[in-house]
Order: structure tokens, then C-alpha cells, then sequence
């Protein structure tokens, strides 16, 4: 199994896949933060839940990108055959998932980690700017960076068993940006009394910080925490059992 | 290793040889598609066999089967008496090639090759010897998006050799290579065999099959419609066009 891990971290290493997914992802969170830090008033800027939520961009994007990577880790191969060699050196598929979920998860951690870290320091920039002054406490940041690695780390765990389910990276990289982006966000302010324990909201709760109406009633994050591993868990499951059951073209 | 001087025709290998593959009433059907019909075989170790047949013939899907990337609808394909994914290190008895394109294009050559290694348990060091094999290691750090087609056949190769295997399995691997790549093959296949190891190979190019392979399978839709020692044919060459011409268009029409 440290085999498989070692040969998936130097997939992960030798193209430049994620260092393009870590560059558009710095893109996205420099307009994004600097969109909303421009957009609210002055009055709206100063309020710690304000600042809160935009700080929730950066559990989104860190998110989305770490269930990307994870996504593309399985996909990729299905993309361009090397499917074909990896199932040839270890024919026993479960352990091939397990070995991309353990790789991708670091990596999403990093992710994540990321993510926060450079909406953060987006935020607090876009605020000096405007004169406005910060109210968030160390607490809040020291909970956004390690909430966000978690969090990343659990979505890219959800990124390989959905990748690995439909194969399809178009399919998989446009599901899971259509679920982030849209279904979640709309069930968050349509249901949120349902919607607070989906797997975004989740991740926000991990973090103390996302960017809906549901931040005000956030679930606890060892809650949250429990359902997103409950999430990747099934997530991987599913993966690994559709990839053992279907044959390989 | 086996005893390769036993020269029994592959399909009735006597039992004390184990076959290094067989194939037992193999079947795959895709809906109502045949894509394999009732296909039994056997390789003898120390031999070369070459698959033979037009497109859709179901070499490939046979090659699929043996190598447990997909599951037949009945029958069975064994590799040293075990279906392929239960061998515990299978890169160390079966090296096998299935597409020239099986690389990502942004990663090299050997970054490819020591994934692979990695994931088998294989050194790094003899990721340097089979690069040195194909004559790639000049190459080794480009990405495989710069190869030509024959280099990314011999970096398959060299893929399919890292665990230094007893069995090798090669779709259509002379293509894309160039007169002097496919004499090169055509000798390490024959060495190969010579220390004991068995070679499948499914090609088109029936003279280079003459001129390498020790046994024929034809296949026809599904069905193995003949199955020769290419020794025993009077001109190899040109016995085997006319017997494939016959076998496979009288099928067809």
C-alpha cells in the first residue's frame, strides 16, 4: 500500500496539472475577495460576520479546487489510458483508490491551507485599502487555516471516489463545479435548516467561515467535521466499488 | 524456469509443462454484441504466438480479458495457472503493452516508467537499465508529448520490462516502428523466448509475424479459426497470407 501512496505522490509531482490548478486557483481568489471587498459598503465591510463570510470564499474555492485535484488524479488516467498500466502493476483496484485518496488528501490539504491562507491575506488587504479595520480574532484564523486543510483534504478525498464513479473528467470536473457553485449555494439559501449539513456547509462549519446565508447558523465543527469524513467515506466507497465492478476499455 | 526445450504445439502442452497462459471457452459478449466466442488456447513456455485477425476480431478484448482489465461473460484466462489479478506481483511474471498512448503526455519518459516502478516495488536503477534497453535514456527526461509513436512503443517496452517478467504481452508492437526498430524487436522477442520466456503479440503484418512468431492464432470474429506452426508452412510468408485471406474473408462475407 506505501508503494502505491509513493507512486501516486510522483504522479501527483511530474506533470504540471496541479501547479496549474494552484495557479487558477490564486487567480480566483484574488477577483473574488477583491470583488466582494469592493462591493459592500463601508458599513457592511466593518462587521465581523461580513468579514466572516468573505473569508468563507476562501473554504469554497479551497474546496472546489482540492476536489478537483482528486477528481483528475482518477479521471486523468481514465483520459489518457495510463489507467491501463496502473491496474496492470497493481490489478487490485480498491488498493489503487485507497492509494489516490491518501495522496490526493495531502495534497488537498494543501489545498485548503492555501486557499484560506490567501483569502486572508486578501481580505486583509482589500480592508486596509478601504480603511476598514479587522475584527476577527487569532482564534477565527487559527480555525479558518486548520479547518481549511481539513476540509480540503476530506473534499479531495470526495474529488477521487466521485472521479473514479463517473471516469468522465469533463463530467466529473463540471459536476463537481456546478455542485459547489450553484445546487449547494441555492440549497443553502433556500433550505438551510436541511441544507447546514450538506457537504460545502460542512466544510464551512470546519473552517467557521462560509459565504451564505447559512453562516449564522453554522453547524458545530466537530459535527461538521464527522459528516464531511462521512461524505469522503462514502464517496470513496462508491468509488472504489464501481471501478472494481466495470471492465476497462 | 521452465523446461523450453519441449516443442508440443501450444494447444495440447503435456501436463507436466504448466502453460504460462491458457484460455478455457473464453466469451465476451457486449449486449448482443460477440465480441469473443468460445476461445481456448494455450501458450508453451519458451514460445512466441502470434494473434492474428482483421479489426474486431477480438485480439484486444482477449488480451483485456487475460490481463483482468475486463471480466469474460463465461469461460476463463489463466496466467501461470492464476486468473491475472489474483497474482501477488504481477509485474514481476507479466509484462504487457496494450495501446502505444498509454502515457500522460506532460509527464517524461521516466517519470512514467518510475511511477510504475514505485507502485511495483521495482528500483530505480532498473528503471536506468530498460530506458538503456530501448535506447530512450537520451530522452528519458522530455515529455512523452515530444515522443515520436516508435519511441512511445519502445517506452511502453520498457514499461512492460521492469519487473523483469516470464511472460510478455505486446499489441501490435512493431507499429510505428521504423525497419531497423522492428529488427530490433524481432531479435529481443527471439531472445526473450530463447531464456525460457513466452511472448504473445497480435499484429497485422503478416511477414514480420512469419518471420518472428513460432505459432499462429487466427482469429475471425470472435471465433479462433486456425491455429499453425509457422515452422511447418512450406513458405512462411506467403502460406500464411493465403491461409489468413482464406480464414478471415471467407468468415466475413
Amino acid at each position: 500500500m506505501t508503494a502505491q501512496v509513493r507512486s501516486e505522490l510522483l504522479k501527483q509531482r511530474s506533470t504540471r496539472t496541479n501547479a496549474a490548478l494552484l495557479a487558477w486557483m490564486l487567480g480566483l481568489v484574488a477577483l473574488v475577495v477583491a470583488l466582494h471587498v469592493l462591493s459592500f459598503g463601508i458599513d457592511d465591510l466593518s462587521r465581523e460576520s461580513n468579514q466572516m463570510k468573505i473569508l468563507g470564499l476562501g473554504t469554497t474555492i479551497g474546496a472546489l479546487f482540492a476536489a478537483l485535484l482528486g477528481a483528475m488524479s482518477i479521471t486523468g488516467e481514465f483520459r489518457n489510458g495510463t489507467i491501463r498500466p496502473t491496474l496492470l502493476v497493481t490489478p487490485r483496484r480498491t488498493r489503487v483508490i485507497a492509494a489516490k485518496v491518501v495522496a490526493s488528501m495531502l495534497a488537498g490539504a494543501g489545498i485548503g491551507l492555501v486557499a484560506e491562507a490567501l483569502t486572508a491575506g486578501a481580505e486583509a488587504l482589500g480592508l486596509a485599502a478601504r480603511g476598514v479595520q479587522i475584527e476577527l480574532t487569532a482564534g477565527d484564523y487559527a480555525q479558518l487555516l486548520a479547518g481549511g486543510a481539513a476540509a480540503g483534504a476530506l473534499f479531495a478525498a470526495i474529488g477521487v471516489g466521485i472521479g473514479a464513479a463517473v471516469r468522465s473528467q469533463v463530467a466529473a470536473v463540471v459536476g463537481l463545479c456546478v455542485w459547489l457553485l450553484f445546487v449547494e449555494p441555492l440549497l443553502l439559501s433556500d433550505v438551510p435548516s436541511a441544507a447546514k449539513y450538506a457537504p460545502e456547509a460542512s466544510a464551512g462549519a470546519i473552517a467557521g467561515a462560509i459565504q451564505s446565508q447559512v453562516a449564522d447558523t453554522l453547524i458545530a465543527p466537530g459535527l461538521g467535521l464527522l459528516l464531511l469524513a462521512v461524505y469522503a467515506a462514502l464517496a470513496g466507497l462508491a468509488g472504489s466499488a464501481l471501478i472494481t465492478r466495470r471492465d476497462v476499455g | 524456469m521452465p523446461d523450453t526445450t519441449e516443442q508440443a504445439l501450444p494447444a495440447a502442452p503435456p501436463r507436466r509443462v504448466q502453460p504460462a497462459l491458457s484460455a478455457t471457452q473464453l466469451t465476451k459478449r457486449y449486449g448482443d454484441v460477440v465480441a469473443l466466442d468460445d476461445l481456448s488456447f494455450a501458450l508453451a513456455p519458451g514460445t512466441i504466438t502470434a494473434f492474428l485477425g482483421p479489426n474486431g476480431a477480438g485480439k484486444t478484448t482477449t488480451l483485456r480479458l487475460v490481463l483482468g482489465l475486463a471480466e469474460p461473460t463465461a469461460g476463463s484466462a489463466l496466467v501461470f495457472g492464476r486468473p491475472y489479478r489474483a497474482l501477488a506481483a504481477p509485474s514481476r511474471r507479466v509484462g504487457a503493452v496494450l495501446e502505444s498512448g498509454d502515457f500522460d503526455p506532460g509527464r517524461s519518459g521516466r517519470n512514467h516508467l518510475r511511477a510504475l516502478a514505485l507502485a511495483a516495488r521495482v528500483g530505480f536503477d532498473r528503471v536506468e537499465e530498460v530506458l538503456a534497453l530501448v535506447e530512450l535514456t537520451a530522452a528519458a527526461d522530455r515529455r512523452v508529448r515530444t515522443y515520436s509513436l516508435g519511441m512511445r512503443q519502445r517506452l511502453g517496452l520498457a514499461g512492460a520490462l521492469l519487473g523483469d517478467p516470464e511472460l510478455l504481452i505486446l499489441d501490435e508492437p512493431a507499429n510505428g516502428l521504423d525497419p531497423a526498430g522492428v529488427h530490433w524487436l524481432r531479435g529481443f522477442l527471439r531472445q526473450f523466448a530463447e531464456g525460457g520466456g513466452t511472448v504473445l503479440i497480435s499484429s497485422h503484418v503478416l511477414a514480420e509475424v512469419a518471420q518472428t512468431a513460432d505459432v499462429v492464432l487466427i482469429l475471425s470474429r470472435g471465433h479462433l479459426v486456425a491455429q499453425q506452426r509457422v515452422g511447418e508452412l512450406p513458405d512462411p510468408a506467403r502460406t500464411l497470407e493465403s491461409l489468413y485471406l482464406e480464414l478471415t474473408t471467407s468468415e466475413a462475407s
